[in-house]
């Protein structure tokens, strides 16, 4: 099978980052933060290790800012639902996940108000004038994504963390489809609350999720045992323990450890070359192939990342999913669980064909899936 | 020789602060306390520098404590 669904989840994963878990499981297994045995403090060791990895990494203030979760729907839950109170405003794009819209939308219920800024993929200074038309006295946060699941429109992050300090407002970034291919300092780019799916451009395994918080979270999502001040009622007041409660994905934070090794031996500029690379040939391609139609509106190195949409002339997008999938080819067909992205590029009604590479994926990978689509224009 | 306890309320914290202090020069190691104190269970770091330097040290990377005793581990 030619894997080119790793805008969903990277696959395969790096052999270090199975031989990590693995090694986790069968050797250090141990619940860590909670006891004085030494297996329990071997573990706790390699978490803040990992810890100290991704702060380094993302330009994080400090190893204790790194909270872990299950995932990166549930950091930017926390985010949102921990920094928002009603009447409070939120700006966020109109290339948001449903990640971000589903919560905003719950939280519209009580009093939180929200604007969706239009982006301008060839024009970051009008995307930022985008967002700033919409600042209100009460604005307490910018939300966005740092690059499009739908179609790689990579937002300017850095201009809109300018912005937002500029206001005095937080800035939040769902970095899902940008952590480990993308540069990220949260400190050169005023980020203040960072979302990540470690799962994804961090080769690590599903089930894992990160939040970099260089803010504060007033409230909590979740509370429970955190293996501190445990005769006290009231929730630590502390990161990472504030927001980590419960037993920690232990086998998933080395497989996280392991991940960022990987993508730091490789390099995240030539990661992001590589896979930018593979995708330029299928555009050029495509580009060639009148009955495709592209929904990327700007193609350009640093501007775009390494995932395409695209349909065919007459064909469902599912059709061509099926059809590519009894060729050996994977995909994701649909709309990406990002209905307001699909709605900016005119695809709510038909959703699309998602191609994404990944670090693995080879020339004859890209080949082959070239050669399946225009076979498959011929049927 | 000084030999000090910093009690913390988060082993994130303990581990932290005991990699500062070597760091600066002081031997230190972590343990995990028995709770007995009023917030409950907690680790905390041994060390051989003094109050002072604990203090200034801790201070200086932002590594929060919730106290420094000396003596005998608890």
């Amino acid at each position: 099978m030619i894997y080119l669904d790793n805008a969903a989840t990277t696959f395969p994963k790096p052999q270090n980052v199975i031989s990590a878990v693995n090694n986790c499981l069968k050797k250090y297994s141990a619940n860590p933060g909670r006891s004085s045995h030494k297996l329990s403090q071997k573990a706790s060791e390699e978490i803040y290790l990992c810890r100290n990895k991704l702060s380094e990494f993302f330009g994080a203030d400090s190893p204790e800012n790194v909270v872990f979760t299950t995932n990166c729907t549930t950091a930017i839950n926390m985010v949102l639902k921990g920094v928002l109170q009603p009447h409070d405003h939120v700006i966020c794009s109109s290339y948001e996940h449903n990640a971000v819209l589903r919560p905003l939308n719950k939280l519209s219920a009580y009093g939180v108000e929200y604007d969706i800024a239009r982006v301008f993929p060839e024009n970051p200074t009008s995307t930022v004038h985008s967002f700033e038309a919409l600042i209100k006295n009460n604005t307490k946060l910018i939300i966005c994504t740092h690059a499009s699941n739908v179609n790689g429109v990579v937002l300017p992050i850095k201009e809109l963390g300018e912005l937002a300090r500029r206001y005095k407002i937080k800035f939040a970034v769902d970095a899902a489809q940008s952590a480990g291919v993308l540069p990220i300092n949260m400190k050169e780019m005023n980020i203040d609350y960072l979302c990540i799916a470690p799962h994804k451009g961090l080769y690590a395994p599903m089930g894992t999720g990160i939040l970099i918080s260089n803010s504060d979270i007033q409230n909590t999502i979740i509370e429970g045992g955190t293996g501190s001040m445990s005769k006290l009622p009231l929730q630590p007041d502390f990161l990472p323990d504030r927001l980590e409660s419960g037993t920690v994905n232990l086998s998933g934070i080395y497989g996280i450890s392991a991940g960022v090794d990987f993508v730091k031996s490789k390099g995240v500029g030539n990661i992001y070359q590589k896979e930018f690379k593979l995708i330029s040939r299928v555009y050029n391609a495509f580009s060639k192939i009148p009955q495709i139609k592209m929904y990327n509106h700007i193609f350009e190195l640093g501007k775009t990342a390494p995932v395409l949409s695209f349909n065919i002339d007459g064909k469902d997008c599912e059709e061509v999913g099926q059809a590519l999938n009894n060729m050996g080819v994977a995909v994701r067909t649909g709309f990406h669980c990002a209905p307001l992205a699909h709605k900016t590029i005119g695809t709510e009604e038909q959703g699309t064909v998602r191609v994404c590479p990944s670090a693995f994926t080879s020339d004859l990978d890209i080949d082959y899936f070239i050669h399946s689509i225009k076979m498959l224009i011929k049927t | 020789m000084d030999k000090n306890i910093i009690n913390s309320g988060s082993i994130t914290y303990a581990l932290r602060g005991r990699d500062v202090l070597r760091n600066n020069g002081c031997k230190a190691y972590m343990f995990r306390n028995s709770g007995k104190s009023a917030v409950g269970c907690g680790y905390s770091i041994s060390t051989n520098c003094s109050k002072q330097d604990i203090e200034r040290i801790l201070q200086k990377e932002k590594v929060k404590y919730i106290s420094i005793v000396s003596g005998e581990e608890t």
